[in-house]
């Protein structure tokens, strides 16, 4: 195996001459970099944490992230937390949770991290380059920029990537490398997939792949949005760090000699969603994980404009700068009697406090919002059309 | 003692729980200390050592570590097949044991294990651990199954390799070669190739087979009161046979995997 070499530099901060904090960061960097059987460490252009809800870092996050807390050294975004910090909701918080949530966001302000509160920060934040070697966290968003951006960076954790942004570097290996990031399952899927499909498309190879990366042919003409949404549920069932599309994505010639593979038919895709969709109709419609981009605020907008609102809420999800920027849009939603929130999402906000059953178009969110203990929810895959339904006079 | 690799320092003891699942420590381990999905739900893992595939999800998943152990409710042990990055980092900063590359099946319900997260060791309490050298022995494209005799202690009347337990001081290609004489009455072979360590846990045992391939110039077998009959058959008729635990894929692994 190979050793991990440390630069005289390096091991100061590593022997704690720099403070406990770095020390702290450098040794978990040391110790997921001889994991990866890395030979050193390489500087990073950003990072990207998770690790901000209250429902999800807990008590014992705290307390890490205090002992942890230090300036970041490159430009660092941050994921959502529990409500909308301006506007409130999405759901009733009480104070003890609040009080907690506004410290956990007050430690990550101090350590110098952009107020984004978003799992999108490649949307205005934090956009990186092809060929950038990042450390981020948030599954959905590593696998986006992944394999649609074509930055390089590995599954960091949340605890990784704050290790990251504080010492500037990450062990090179994995992702960092070409070898890295070549596909070693071919999936053939016959029929053209739109966002609600490519998301089920993303629940069904989850669970199958595990953490091979795969190479989808036959949806050449897949669209960026729709990728996001396969980014997002494929990570939430598996441990896959980077997909290729055939025509779409930036290196989609990476292939190891003789992949496995797999045909995925209209079937599987079908039998996926009528599996996590409930029939009855939920009290709640709750639209964007991840985050949604200025397009789809637009789409909804139009589908929504001038019509009478019915049956259950309707909750759209976004980051600040993307709702600044989309005003018209957000407007003629909130006519219509919708929401749209940012900082926050279905996910990571405490959900169950006001709601027993959610409809969804996202792969990721009908992964955890089912689980007991977590999200509590009944809910309802399906295409956007199908939810409006419900809402729609 | 079975060695995998050390990814989170310090040792525990306990019970093992083996969930043959992935698991996202983010929603699929609840905050009180319980499964939450697949095979394993509702398993209590408080206090026990965790064994399960590897993770997946969410990267916030390894404050879930964290959390139960400021509650005292954490696993005392993790054990992956494939650990990636994210339970790592739970294992570590919340300072639990952790190891990985240990196959599940070697485990049996109730098995209380010790590991090293350093070392890499486990140890399985009250099992008994045997060291054996399997040959496969082919000629001419075919390949020699033994069927062991109706008495034999392990798999009886099951069809096997040429098998024996490495002696003390041995190498495993020497016990190979010993066995092929005793069993077969065969002293001439061309070692191939040695394989991957195999581990075959059959009640209060634990085998450690070390599989090897050989090629023999002569058909003729002489067998020894350990095994009943004999016979050289193509690839197609291996399915066909009832052979001892994870004989047929130890085969595969042996003839197509690359150097």
């Amino acid at each position: 195996m190979k050793q991990l070499l440390l630069t005289k530099e390096e091991e100061k901060i590593f022997d704690g001459e720099m403070g406990e904090a770095p020390k702290i960061a450098i040794r978990l960097l040391y110790s997921l970099g001889e994991l990866g059987e890395a030979d050193r460490l390489i500087p990073i252009k950003s990072a990207h944490i998770s690790g901000v809800s209250y429902k999800n870092v807990g008590e014992g996050g705290i307390r890490f992230l205090n002992k942890i807390s230090h300036k970041v050294s490159v430009p660092t975004s941050l994921n959502p937390l529990g409500f909308d910090i301006e506007n409130g909701g999405p759901v009733d918080i009480d104070e003890n949770f609040h009080k907690k949530q506004m410290e956990i966001v007050e430690i990550y302000k101090k350590m110098g991290v952009m107020d984004s509160f978003t799992c999108t920060p490649y949307y205005y934040y934090n956009e990186p380059s092809f060929g950038d070697h990042i450390s981020w966290a948030e599954s959905s968003a590593i696998i986006y920029v992944n394999s649609l951006i074509g930055a390089r960076t590995n599954r960091e954790s949340g605890p990784s990537a704050l290790a990251s942004a504080i010492i500037g570097k990450t062990p090179d290996h994995g992702l960092h490398k070409d070898e890295g990031r070549k596909a070693s399952v071919v999936v053939n899927v016959s029929d053209r997939l739109d966002y609600t499909r490519f998301a089920a498309l993303g629940l069904f190879l989850g669970a199958k792949l595990n953490k091979k990366i795969p190479v989808i042919r036959g949806q050449k003409s897949a669209e960026g949005i729709e990728l996001k949404a396969l980014s997002a549920a494929l990570s939430a069932t598996s441990s896959i760090p980077m997909f290729h599309v055939e025509g779409v994505t930036k290196e989609y010639r990476l292939i190891c000699e003789s992949p496995e593979v797999i045909e995925v038919g209209k079937g599987d895709i079908d039998e996926t969603i009528g599996k996590n969709s409930s029939q009855q109709e939920p009290e709640l419609i709750a639209i964007g994980c991840p985050h949604l981009a200025p397009e789809e605020l637009d789409y909804i907008a139009k589908l929504v404009k001038g019509k009478r609102k019915v049956g259950p809420d309707l909750f759209l999800f976004t980051s600040r700068e993307v709702k600044a920027k989309s005003g018209d849009a957000v407007r003629t939603i909130e006519n219509f009697g919708g929401k749209v929130f940012s900082d926050t999402c279905m996910v990571v906000s405490p959900l169950s406090n006001n709601y027993s059953s959610t409809g969804t178009n996202s792969g990721k969110a009908t992964f955890y919002l089912p689980l007991k203990g977590y999200g509590n929810q009944k809910v309802a895959f399906m295409g956007i059309m199908d939810l409006l339904k419900w809402v729609i006079a | 003692m079975i060695k995998g690799r050390g990814l989170s320092p310090g040792k525990a003891t306990s019970e093992v729980v083996v969930c043959d699942q992935l698991i996202s420590p983010l929603g699929e381990i609840s905050r009180d200390g319980f499964i939450t999905s697949g095979p394993c739900e509702n398993t209590n893992i408080i206090g026990k050592i965790l064994a399960f595939k590897g993770g997946r999800g969410s990267t916030v998943g390894s404050y879930t570590f964290l959390e139960l152990k400021s509650k005292n409710i954490a696993p005392a042990g993790l054990i992956n097949e494939a650990a990636e990055q994210m339970v790592v980092t739970g294992a570590i900063i919340s300072e639990i044991p952790m190891v990985d590359r240990i196959p599940l099946d070697i485990f049996a319900r109730g098995d209380r294990i010790s590991i090293d997260g350093t070392s890499g060791e486990v140890t399985i309490s009250d099992v008994k651990e045997r060291k054996v050298a399997t040959v496969y022995l082919t000629h001419k494209g075919k390949l020699l199954l033994l069927k062991r005799s109706d008495t034999a202690t392990s798999f009886a009347g099951q069809y096997s390799g040429i098998s024996g337990y490495i002696e003390e001081g041995e190498t495993p290609e020497r016990t190979g070669r010993r066995e092929m004489m005793e069993e077969c009455g065969i002293r001439d072979a061309s070692l191939k190739k040695i394989g991957n360590v195999v581990y075959v846990r059959s009640n209060g045992t634990l085998y450690e087979i070390v599989p090897m391939l050989m090629e023999t110039e002569s058909n003729s077998v002489k067998l020894n009161e350990e095994n009943s009959s004999y016979t050289w058959i193509s690839e197609e008729q291996l399915g066909s046979h009832e052979t001892v635990p994870k004989f047929k894929e130890t085969f595969e692994q042996l003839k197509f995997r690359k150097k």
